[in-house]
Order: C-alpha cells, then structure tokens, then sequence
C-alpha cells in the first residue's frame, strides 16, 4: 500500500510517498496561499511519478486551511446564540464573537431546570441575521449533558424557515465541560464549515484515491465526511505534524521523549511519555481563542534560525537574547542582519550559505561593543542553548503542575521527565548537542527534518474517542461525540463493569462509524464513578469515562539516500 | 486585576465512609460547575497543585494521641498541603488571593487529637497559619473569619490564647446545633483575652442578616486588629438547602460576603449541600474574589424557598451585634484578675466529645499567667479510647525567658513522670516539636 502524506504549511508544501514503512520519495513546493489546492497537486504529481500507475494510494492531509480562515478572518460571517442559565456574566467571559442569549438552563446533572422559548430562538437568530451572520453556533450550558434546549432551539429556528449555511449544535463538537470553549468551538466549525466544504469538492477532483484522510489538532486522522461535520478539527494540524514525525521517526519507541522541532522564526516544544503524546488538557488556543477541540501539547517560543539577536553591554559583561521577533533572512543567506543562523555558520557548526558574509556580519555587529566575531557568535549560540533549555524546564513545570483529582493520580504521578531530546529543524544538528548536554540527556536527531510534517502527516492514524457520562439515579446516559443520549436499560444493574463496557462497545461502533476497517487497541483514559447519596441512603451512581483508540503513528524508516 | 490561585482537590476517591457526608460526591458537582462555567480560561484565575503537607508542619498545630501515624491518611495531608500551598502563593507573591477548595475540612480539630471530631482530624487553617508564621516571623498578626455553619471550636481551642491571631466565628447558635460551643462569654484565654469572638446566630439567619453581621461587626473588629493577613474558613452550610443546619444563606449572600471581606486566602470548611448549593456557593465565592460579577449565580432552587428572613431574628441579630461590638471594644478593660484568678496558673478542666470517632476527652490544661508574654500552657490529656496519660507543654510564639525555663523544667519532669504514657513539648519560636513515647 501507498500513503502520500501532504502538509500544506506556511511557507512550503511538504510531500512524502511511502510504501509501507519505507519513504520512497519526499517533495518541497512554495504554498500558494490562494490556492491550496493547487500547492497539493503541484507536490502530488511529483510524487507520482515514483508510484506505478494503477497503484492503490492512501492519502493524507495536513493543511493550514480552517488555521488561516480563523487568523485571517476570512471565514462564514457567524453568531452565536446561547443558553447560559445563571452562573458567570457572559459579557466577563472574554468571548471575542457576537452572541444572542436565550432564557432556559441545564443544571450539572443534565437535569431541564427552565425550558427555552421558542419565539426568543427565532428572535435571536433573526437578529443575528440582521447583523448579517450567514451560519449558526447554538449552545447551552451542560449541553453535553442534555442537549434538549440546543435542538429545540434549532428546530424553532428552522421552522421558523430562517436558512443559514450552517449551524452547529454545542454537544455535537465539544463532549468536555467548558460552556466558553464550546461556544468558541462551535461559532469557529460554523465560521470554517463553507471553507472545508469548498476545500473537500475540489480535493475529491484531483485523483483517485483509496482513501483521503484528513489530519486533526491532535495528531491523529479523519475521513473527509468527517471533516466536514467537525472541520473545526483540522486547526493546528501542522504541530500535530511535527509531533507524529517525531513518533515515526524517532528510536526511542516506549520512552519518554521531550520533541523539540527547531525553525526559522519559532521552536515549537512536545512532550511524549511512554511513547504517546501528551495533550492539551482543555483543547487548542487558536488565534487567542481558547477552543475545546482536542490537540497535541505543543508550546511555541520565539526563537529560531532567523531570530533576532540583542546584545547588551553592562560593566563590561556582553549579553545576548535571541528573539521572539524574526530578523529575517541570514546575513549568510543574504540577509541584512545577524541571526543566529550566522552564529553557526560562522563557528562552523553546520555548512549554511556563505560562511564569510556570516563572519563579516558578526564582526560589524560586535565590533561597536569591543567583541569579536567569535565571541559574537559563541555568546549567540550560548544564549540559544540557554533559552531552548530554559522553554524545555517551563514545559516540563506546566505538565508536572497539572492539578489532579484524586489520591491515585497524587500519589501515583507518571513520570514526565524525558529521557531523551528528539530534534527536528535544520539548526538542530549544530545547537542540540549543547542544550543535551546542559540538560544531561541524550539527543537524538531526526532525519529528513525538512520534509517532517509531510512525513507525520503520512505516519498518522486515525483517533477517536468518546465520553460516556451515565447517571443511574437519572436513569441517563450520553455519549455526545456520537450524538447518543438515552435511557439506562434497569439502571440499578448498571455497575462500573457495566459502564466500561458499554464504554469500549460504543467505542468500536463509533471507530466504524468513522472509517476504520480494523480496530486497533482501545484505552480507557478516565474514569470516575460516584455514589449518589440522599438522605443517608446511595440513590444511583455516576459515571464518568473517557475511552479511545490509542493514538499512535505508524513506524517509518528511513533508508540510504531518501 | 485580582488574580486568585485556586487549589482544587477534591479527593474523588476518598470518603469517611461511603454514605457519609464528607463523601466522593461531595466536590463533584462543584468541579463539574466550575469546569462547565470556563472559569480557569479567564485571565484572573489559576490552578495549582497542592502539596502533601509534612508530618512536622502538620505538628505544629496538634498533639496527636498516640500518634499522627495511628490517624492519619493522605487526604488529610493533602488538604492541608494544599491550605499551606494556597497561602505560599499569596506570601511569596505569586497570586494576590488563593483559595483552597480541599476536603476533608479541619476546623473542628483542636490542638490535642484522640481521633476525628465533626469530621475533621487535622486542622487546616491552624496547620496554614502556622506555615505562615514560621515564614513571617512572631509579630505576624493574622486574622481567622469562620463563615462555617458550625462553631470553629477547633481553631478557636488551638488560638485561645494566642494574642496575634484573632479569631472570629460566625455561627448557628450552639444550643441549637452541633458542637453546642461558641458562645459570647468564650472570649480567649488570659494572654489573649478578647481575641475570641463567637457571633452565634440564630436559627433561620438570612443574607440580610449574616451580611449586617459582617458589616457592622467582623469589618469594624479586623479594622481595628489591623491583622497582615485575613483567613477566611468558608464553611457553605449556612445555606438554605443544607442538610445539616437551618440558615437560609444564598450563594448570593456567600458572595457577598466574601467581597466585603476581601479574605487574603479561602480554606473551605464543611458544606453538605453538595448539589443544591456547594457548586454556585464555591462558584460565587470564586467570583467574589476576582473581583468578577457574581449576580448571575443563581441556585435552581431559590423560587421554591421563602426565604424572607424572619422579624424575630432580625431583632435578635441587632442585639447580638451590639452585644459582640461592646465587648470587642471593652476588650482591654475587663477584668483579668475576677475571670482568670491571681494565682499562678489558670487551670480548666473539660470533657470534649468525639462524634465521628465516638470518642470521649478529658483534658485539664493550666495555663501560667505572666504579665511579660501569653504564658506557657501545660495539658493532660487521656481519652476512653486511648486511657493512657499524655502530657503537652506548649510555649507561646514570644515566649519569654521566664516561661521558657520553666516550661523546659516541666517538661523535663513530665519525660521522667511515670504518670504519661506520652510527652510532648511544642516549641513554634524554635520550630521545635519534641514528642517522646514512653
Ligand atoms: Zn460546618
Ligand atoms: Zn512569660
């Protein structure tokens, strides 16, 4: 089997070709920011052509597409209308987007406390209307949980035969508790829904494929059904990338991996433990917008090849910091300012461009300051070294802070540390040495760091998972991700056994759902039950478990002279 | 901007005993709350971890009878951990206010321990207060509010004559609820005389009334004590749907409460509402200390209740705020000589009664009148559970020499009396907590 892996980034269009684990061919074309499409079929036919005709390929995507839609702003004009019930003032929950309240709430059990009404639903969405949003987000709070006022007020609105491009339900994109990033979530997969929608047609008109999937925040892939349901997924698909490289890639398959991906402007940062990756544990940031939309953990810093570099002089003692800001293109490269690119050109670290427009620029750089070019460039690559490390020491101090609920997570805390430092980037090989060395781990560097996201994007796998909430006393269950809400059949018999397997069965029904042939191994990854207690006496219980399909990316190796 | 630090550990996987109120369930519907209202994503709040708490901070608020070891389990070291980590990152500057939402609660737990009363074993706050006076020194002056239902008797019992903390509890009556302690004449032992102040309410106290009670008495006394920190216990079971007292409190009236009072750090109390009220009291009482708009915070419950404070205790109310006001201010002129005797010692006996461990105390506690600094404290102690003598002497923070010396000399004799099975000297200038079992 064939897998042609494609991310659409930035700057370039990544493409690699594998057969089975091997990588046959990789390819490198500039984006056209208008035409992503166009960018994927430009690296597409070259990859073809290291492919027999008539041969079965699976393809998958990784595109900037609902990324830049959101930055730039250029998606469906969207409202959004809510159903907070009582709780925070809305106008004190920082949401940057319009929204129309109705009346009616959900209390936390999922329990209807105020019905909504439906000529305030009609109100609202012709008033968004008037505002001139063509799409919809409707969301209540613990919609999740019950999601009877967030259909009702669809249902009023599309009989009232108001028409939007698109509406999406809170419970339908977001099973986490978190009202706000909900309703973020939802208003932005309406805002994206038209982009992808237009993105799927002209996709499905360039080849025959056996499949195309479609690479999501969390590293993992969907179909393009899927996609188009829930394309508010795909943002941030480009971290995700780098992070499954890493896991394809890297020798240390069952360890704990600190994934350091070095660029030109940013360092982005990645955490893998026991060889899976750690995620957001609320959902992505995107754009300032705090989603719920599962991710990879990923922090980025500003530093990179290109930084900046600042040099202060004090009593004597020279100083350097790099970045946040991009200095632009290498004096080595035929820039007009130092980077740290020139630092290791100059010392001779790596072979960049032209060593000698590196030195001179160093020179006229800190000559004003009674340096040396070297001691220009060895304090630069120093100060790299110190800032990577101390960005790594700020990842590892979030996840270790992260706060838990009960005494088996306290007392029985994973270990995070990593143990050993996975690098992608084209100035890793010359900086990560030093930053193992400061931290005392082993580094590995990645091959074919120029095409990795092409790679990741090829190596991932299908994710999905599911929450199942159960509330015996209620005599109700809910899985939202796939849209089930019904009554516990003889809810007293309904045990912890019971839940998980009901779980892990719903869990493979929804994995076919989604397109996936075999079923690979299923993980429960929380699990909560409660006694309900009134009065003395255990009236039902709760249940609180989170299921998935391990993630993972598939092995690839890399042969001589790829 | 207010930023707040917001320990959460509810301890899902520990209870008392599986029906009991300090349960699983009970923090459940407060995280489902406060998760579901995004709260944490808004610039003003962080989460923390909590610590455990170590055996030595946890000595300096209590004697334990036998041992820590023989009563302690990990919960109770991580709400504590997590009262101290609440109050690190208000002393070393990191959040301007913190609040600890951690159970099991502590305020019933008394200085010495024979087991858990009013389902407490260790004291948070007092383990919290203590942490804080090891880093800011003896002068420290700390102010404790308890806002719990039930009188603090365990924190009032460990500060009762300790002239740098205050300690103000607001309270259902004691004659109508559990401990039955709390009353206006318990006003602090002789080097501490006034520096109690029992509020007990009657049954059936509304917001109207629990909020006069704060404005016209608790911020008028803590303006006067000019205290460097204020502590605020927050007990949520003056609510109106607690099952276990008879207020009629909202989270409206919690809020409020708490923005009048501008606590320094929160340490959650009891609370057995954990539905009704427990998930928009803590929601509010986070609010409140933002600095956020709290005025959407609405129990689904509050139509069915009346909840119009009755005349009755209005009145009553009125009265005990003049009553607690005088005293507080006659604080300094009362007559130490008629209360505490002019003997050397101030000596008490009392029977003090384990609910949730159904045990029974009896403890004598002499406590020496000095006129240069609060006077050492010496107390035996024996239970019907553990029946063998323990002996403590207990310097004050700003011991003076005389006192130390004779207290050193009394615990020497204690260590070689064949009359205690268990010896403890308590130290908190030194930071040092000796304990020798025989
Ligand atoms: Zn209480
Ligand atoms: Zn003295």
């Amino acid at each position: 089997m064939y897998t042609i892996g494609i991310d659409v980034g930035g700057t370039n269009t990544d493409g690699a070709l594998l057969f089975g684990h091997d990588i046959l061919a990789v390819v490198k074309v500039p984006t056209d920011h208008e035409d992503l499409v166009g960018s994927t079929r430009a690296a597409l036919e070259q990859l073809l052509k290291s492919c027999p005709a008539g041969a079965e390929i699976e393809l998958q995507l990784s595109t900037t597409l609902t990324t830049n839609t959101i930055v730039e702003g250029k998606g469906t004009p969207t409202a959004a209308v809510v159903i907070p019930g009582p709780g925070l003032n809305l106008d004190q929950c920082g949401l940057d987007l319009p929204f129309h309240v109705l009346s009616g709430y959900v209390d936390h059990r999922g329990r209807v406390i105020a019905d909504i009404k439906a000529d305030q639903a009609v109100d609202a969405a012709l008033e968004a209307k008037r505002q001139g949003a063509e799409a919809l987000a409707i969301v209540g709070k613990f919609s999740q949980r019950n999601p009877r006022l967030e259909t009702a007020a669809a249902q009023a609105i599309r009989g009232a035969g108001l028409e939007f491009s698109y509406i999406t339900l809170g419970h339908e994109i977001a099973a986490r508790l978190g009202f706000p990033r909900r309703v973020v979530t939802a208003y932005l997969n309406s805002q994206v829904a038209a982009a992808q929608e237009r993105f799927i047609r002209a996709v499905q008109e360039l080849e025959e494929f056996r499949t195309i999937r479609i690479l999501k925040a969390d590293g993992g892939t969907m179909t393009l059904a899927q996609s188009r349901q829930r394309p508010i997924e795909t943002i941030l698909s480009g971290p995700a990338a780098s992070v499954m490289a890493a896991l394809a890639l890297t020798r240390y398959t069952e360890h704990n991996v600190a994934v350091v991906d070095i660029g030109g402007t940013t360092t982005d940062l990645a955490v893998v433990v026991g060889g899976l990756p750690v995620y957001e544990r609320d959902g992505a940031v995107i754009a300032g917008y705090p989603t719920a939309v599962p991710a990879v953990y990923s922090r980025s810093i500003g530093l990179g090849g290109d930084s900046e570099v600042h040099l202060t002089v004090e009593e004597g003692r020279a100083s350097f910091t790099l970045g946040p800001k991009r200095a632009g293109k290498p004096a080595c490269l035929g820039g007009a300012h130092v980077t740290p690119t020139d630092a290791i050109s100059a010392l001779r670290l790596a072979e960049v461009g032209n060593r000698e427009q590196a030195v001179a620029a160093l020179q006229a750089f800190a000559s004003p300051h009674g340096l040396s070019w070297q001691e220009a460039a060895q304090g630069i690559v120093d100060a790299f070294v110190h800032q990577l490390c101390q960005a790594i020491h700020a990842v590892y101090d979030e996840l270790e802070g992260r706060p838990v609920y009960t005494l088996a997570e306290f007392l029985e805390k994973p270990e995070l540390m990593p143990q050993v430092i996975a690098c992608l980037g084209t100035p890793a090989p010359a900086i990560m040495p030093a930053v193992g060395e400061k931290l005392g781990l082993p580094v590995e560097i990645l091959p074919c760091s120029a095409s990795a996201n092409a790679i990741g994007s090829a190596a991932a796998r299908p994710t999905t998972g599911i929450t199942l909430h159960a509330d015996t006393a209620l005599g109700q269950m809910s899985i939202p991700e796939m849209g089930l809400f019904k009554e516990i059949e003889r809810p007293a018999l309904f045990d912890q056994r019971r839940a998980r397997r009901e779980a892990l069965e719903r869990l493979v029904e929804y994995a076919r759902q989604s397109g996936l042939d075999e079923v690979p191994e299923l993980d429960i990854v929380a699990e909560e039950a409660f006694n309900i207690v009134r009065g003395f006496r255990t009236v039902g219980r709760i249940f609180h478990i989170g299921a998935q399909i391990r993630p993972g990316a598939r092995r690839i190796r890399v042969k001589e002279g790829t | 901007m207010a930023g707040v630090g917001l320990i959460f550990f509810p301890a899902f996987d520990w209870c008392i005993t599986p029906d009991h109120p300090e349960r699983e369930e009970r923090l459940l519907y407060t995280r489902d709350q406060i998760q579901e209202e995004g709260i944490l994503d808004l610039p003003q709040f962080r989460e923390y971890r909590p610590r455990m708490a170590a055996e030595k901070e946890i000595q300096r608020a209590h004697v334990f009878v036998p041992s820590l070891r023989a009563h302690i389990t990990e919960s109770h070291l991580i709400a504590a951990g997590g009262a101290i980590a609440a109050a690190d990152l208000v002393m070393g500057g990191k959040e301007e206010r913190a609040c600890a939402l951690v159970r099991p609660p502590g305020h019933h737990a008394m200085r010495v321990v024979h087991g858990q009363r009013g389902f407490c074993l260790v004291n948070n706050e007092a383990v919290m207060v203590e942490h804080i006076r090891q880093k800011l020194g003896p002068e420290a002056r700390i102010a404790i509010v308890d806002t719990d239902v039930h009188h603090g008797d365990g924190t009032q019992d460990i500060y009762y004559n300790d002239p740098n903390v205050l300690h103000i509890s607001l309270h259902q009556d004691g004659r109508t609820l559990y401990p039955g302690t709390g009353f206006l004449s318990e006003r602090g032992g002789p080097g501490a005389y006034g520096l109690t102040v029992n509020i007990p309410l009657p049954p059936g106290t509304g917001d109207e009334g629990i909020l006069a009670v704060m404005e016209s008495l608790v911020l008028p006394i803590l303006k006067d004590f000019q205290p460097d920190l204020v502590i605020n216990g927050a007990g949520q079971d003056n609510h109106f749907t607690d099952p276990l007292a008879n207020m009629q409190v909202t989270a409206q009236g919690y809020a409020r409460l708490t923005e009048l009072l501008k606590p320094d750090i929160v340490v959650l109390e009891g609370g057995y509402a954990v539905e009704g009220a427990l998930p928009y009291v803590n929601l509010g009482i986070l609010l409140a200390l933002a600095g956020l708009d709290y005025s959407h915070v609405i129990e689904p419950d509050l139509t069915r209740y009346n909840l119009r404070q009755n005349q009755a205790v209005t009145e009553t109310i009125a009265y005990l705020i003049d009553s607690v006001g005088e005293q507080w201010a006659q604080r300094r002129e009362a007559d130490l000589e008629g209360i505490f005797g002019s003997g050397d010692f101030f000596q008490r006996n009392r029977m003090i009664y384990y609910d949730t461990a159904g045990i029974t105390e009896s403890q004598r506690s002499c406590i020496r009148l000095c006129s240069t600094c609060a006077g050492w404290e010496r107390i035996e102690t024996r239970s019907d559970r553990f029946r063998e003598m323990t002996c403590a002497v207990l310097l004050p923070w700003n011991c003076c020499s005389k006192c130390r010396s004779e207290a050193e000399a009394e615990y020497e004799e204690a260590a070689f009396s064949r009359r205690f099975r268990k010896v403890a000297l308590h130290d908190p200038q030194k930071d040092h907590f000796t304990e020798l079992r025989k």
